[in-house]
């Protein structure tokens, strides 16, 4: 017998009788969250900045000014190409974007109880920008927020993706007598901009 | 060794001690504060626990579920009955591959199945990409914390150990400066790397996808640019649905560290064209541990570590003094399941106090677990002398209420006027480094006595 048949075998012998599945009712955990400020205050927290924007157009000029001396960019931005200094069509392998400055990606799910933002594969040529970046830049709509993880699964229920990420904040460890770091393997920042 | 010499070991240093101490219970104290703020969270508790129940009630067919559709992903599932199996498995996948140089995110499994050094017999470079696991890597040591590897380390160790393998200059321990060097050394790590392996810490069965959590993003950073991704799993990681996520996600960095979530949590489904996704599923050990109705419920842990910041004896004995993969609460009722003989003194690890199973994500009754881990193991396995023979003299008191007041009143009278060089002579472990209280003069039960008089008069 392989270890397949013999692991399932000997775990059918060993557990319990059926216990009932749990339901979820979100409902309980409602306490009326403003949306868009618990979710600028949480990605605060977690050491992320959060501004508002008008229009894509305005996305760039303020991405200008926040980091003047960015080199390598990259945006997926509908009308932002001018922006892009960065070919994906020459890039054939994920060690090639190592010099990525700044990489701003748009999102449609925001999570107000915790600052996370989806980030799915659909927008991602190569998995790895988001991590590989030096800076990052998110954004969504506010109406995109919902209040608690329950919402975003349900909504992530309904639009299967082969890779996403729920990003909140930028990296970080504190792996060194417990001081907290900002900038470790992934994004040394992470900026959301809301529209309306 | 046993845990008691051990921490005492760790213990040498009181200045460390103390640090260790304070520095795990502020991080109890930010679980605190932050679900104190969610609304429902013992529901939310029930829940995790009522799901993981369920999962582990009907895992055999959540497992072959989870196998189906992660094939129809395009993803390559093995099993692994044992630890060795495991690295059998994961050994064979890098040598067709011709992989050389693995990166590894933080998976307390392939801890557990001792992967690196199989791996290295064979000259592949392991390399933990976890800042805390590098610098237990770099210093020979296994971590001593499932969340924070290195909080038995100062930094002016880390300082020491950069300098000497990272080429570091000195810096007085600057954490800002030496995350940042790390950075570098691991990026290219990262760059150059073969093959990378994960843990994982959500499998969900109707999907055939998987969750990894990590704050540095150093899973990330190794899945995507290696051109191999292997995943190892326990069996118990499976949950049914991805809604239940929504429970986990919220549940987990929260008891873990205090935040409101891990900063990447990847949800890592089908392969990219041009790469290969592995997931290594493995029982060593679990489908025993299931069998035992009193401690399969240990089964349910997310591996969060807000029992080891909450423990009095974990946090001034430090991780190393378990001599186990995981260490503190949940690992003195997991461990014993596996070599009761070399894990005995786990159980005992503990004052009982409770306050494991009050900050448990998942509702692990672990500090009953503890309690029936030592009914068993005081039966199976050979007690000390002076623990055997003083457990049945005090035995044979407790069940004598005349010989009990008796010598009570003498060991009343010895705390009174005994020298203190007598009282806290070797056989008596309760005087090591602290002094025995003043005897009192009256028994409870004199004293509850003379107060009804008082009170009838």
């Amino acid at each position: 017998m392989g270890s397949r048949a013999k692991i399932l075998a000997k775990i059918k012998a060993n557990k319990p009788d059926s216990l009932e599945l749990p339901h979820i009712d979100p409902s309980i955990f409602d306490e009326g969250l403003n949306l868009v400020q618990e979710f600028t205050k949480k990605v605060e927290v977690v050491g992320g900045n959060v501004r508002e924007i008008k229009s894509n157009i305005d996305a760039i000029s303020q991405v200008k000014t926040l980091f003047p001396d960015v080199k390598v960019n990259f945006s997926t931005l509908e009308n932002t190409k001018d922006f892009n200094t960065l070919d994906l069509s020459s890039i054939k392998s994920p060690q090639d974007l190592e010099d990525l400055d700044i990489l701003i990606l748009e999102s449609d799910l925001a999570v107000a109880e915790n600052g996370a933002v989806w980030v799915a594969d659909s927008q991602l040529p190569f998995r790895v920008l988001p991590f590989i970046t030096k800076h990052l830049v998110l954004v969504v709509s506010k109406k995109h927020i919902v209040p608690y993880m329950h919402q975003a699964y349900l909504k992530l229920n309904n639009a299967p993706t082969d890779f996403g990420v729920f990003i909140s904040g930028p990296s970080k460890t504190a792996d060194i007598e417990q001081s907290l770091v900002i900038g470790a393997h992934g994004a040394l920042s992470l900026t959301v901009f809301l529209k309306f | 060794m046993s845990h008691p010499q051990l921490a005492s070991i760790f213990n040498k240093d009181e200045k460390k001690v103390n640090w260790h101490d304070k520095a795990l219970w502020f991080v109890r104290h930010k679980r605190d504060m932050s679900v104190h703020h969610v609304q429902g969270w013992e529901e939310l508790r029930n829940l995790g626990h009522g799901i993981k129940a369920h999962m582990l009630s009907n895992l055999n067919s959540y497992l072959e579920e989870f196998e189906a559709n992660a094939k129809k992903n395009g993803v390559e599932v093995h099993w692994a009955a044992t630890a060795e199996e495991h690295n059998q498995i994961v050994h064979k996948i890098l040598r067709e591959n011709n992989a050389k140089k693995v990166v590894k995110s933080k998976s307390m499994l392939t801890e557990e199945c001792h992967l690196n050094p199989y791996l290295e017999a064979d000259g592949i470079e392991v390399v933990d990409t976890d800042l805390g696991e590098r610098i237990v890597q770099l210093a020979k040591e296994p971590p001593s914390h499932i969340v924070l590897p290195a909080i038995h380390k100062n930094k002016h160790e880390v300082d020491e150990l950069f300098q000497e393998h990272l080429g570091t200059k000195p810096c007085d321990g600057d954490p800002q400066y030496l995350t940042g060097e790390a950075r570098k050394h691991l990026r290219q790590k990262f760059i150059e790397a073969d093959a990378a392996i994960t843990g994982v810490n959500f499998a969900i069965a109707e999907t055939g996808g998987f969750v990894v959590c990590t704050n540095e993003g150093n899973a990330d950073m190794g899945a995507h640019i290696a051109p191999i991704h292997i995943a190892c799993m326990g069996v118990e990681k499976i949950i049914p649905k991805l809604e239940h996520l929504g429970v986990f996600l919220r549940l987990l960095a929260r008891s873990a560290t205090g935040q409101p979530v891990t900063t990447y949590s990847s949800h890592f489904k089908k392969p990219k064209a041009d790469k290969k996704m592995h997931i290594v599923i493995v029982d060593n050990g679990r489908s025993e541990q299931l069998s035992r109705p009193d401690f399969r419920a240990s089964l349910h842990c997310i591996r969060c570590g807000a029992c080891m910041n909450t423990c009095p004896i974990y946090r001034r004995s430090g991780g190393h003094s378990y001599d186990a993969t995981i260490p503190g609460p949940i690992g003195s009722i997991l461990s014993p399941g596996k070599d009761l003989t070399k894990h005995s003194s786990l159980p005992f690890a503990s004052t009982l106090c409770g306050s494991c199973s009050d900050v448990c994500p998942v509702k692990i009754d672990i500090h009953s677990q503890l309690y029936k881990w030592r009914q068993i193991i005081t039966k199976n396995t050979p007690q000390p002398f002076i623990k055997k023979k003083s457990m049945q003299m005090m035995g044979n008191i407790f069940a004598k209420p005349k010989k009990f007041e008796k010598v009570g009143k003498i060991a009343r009278w010895s705390l009174r006027n005994l020298p203190k060089s007598l009282i806290n002579s070797k056989p008596n472990a309760w005087g090591k480094a602290r002094d025995l209280p003043e005897g009192p003069k009256q028994s409870f039960d004199e004293w509850y006595n003379e107060r009804q008089q008082n009170k009838n008069n």
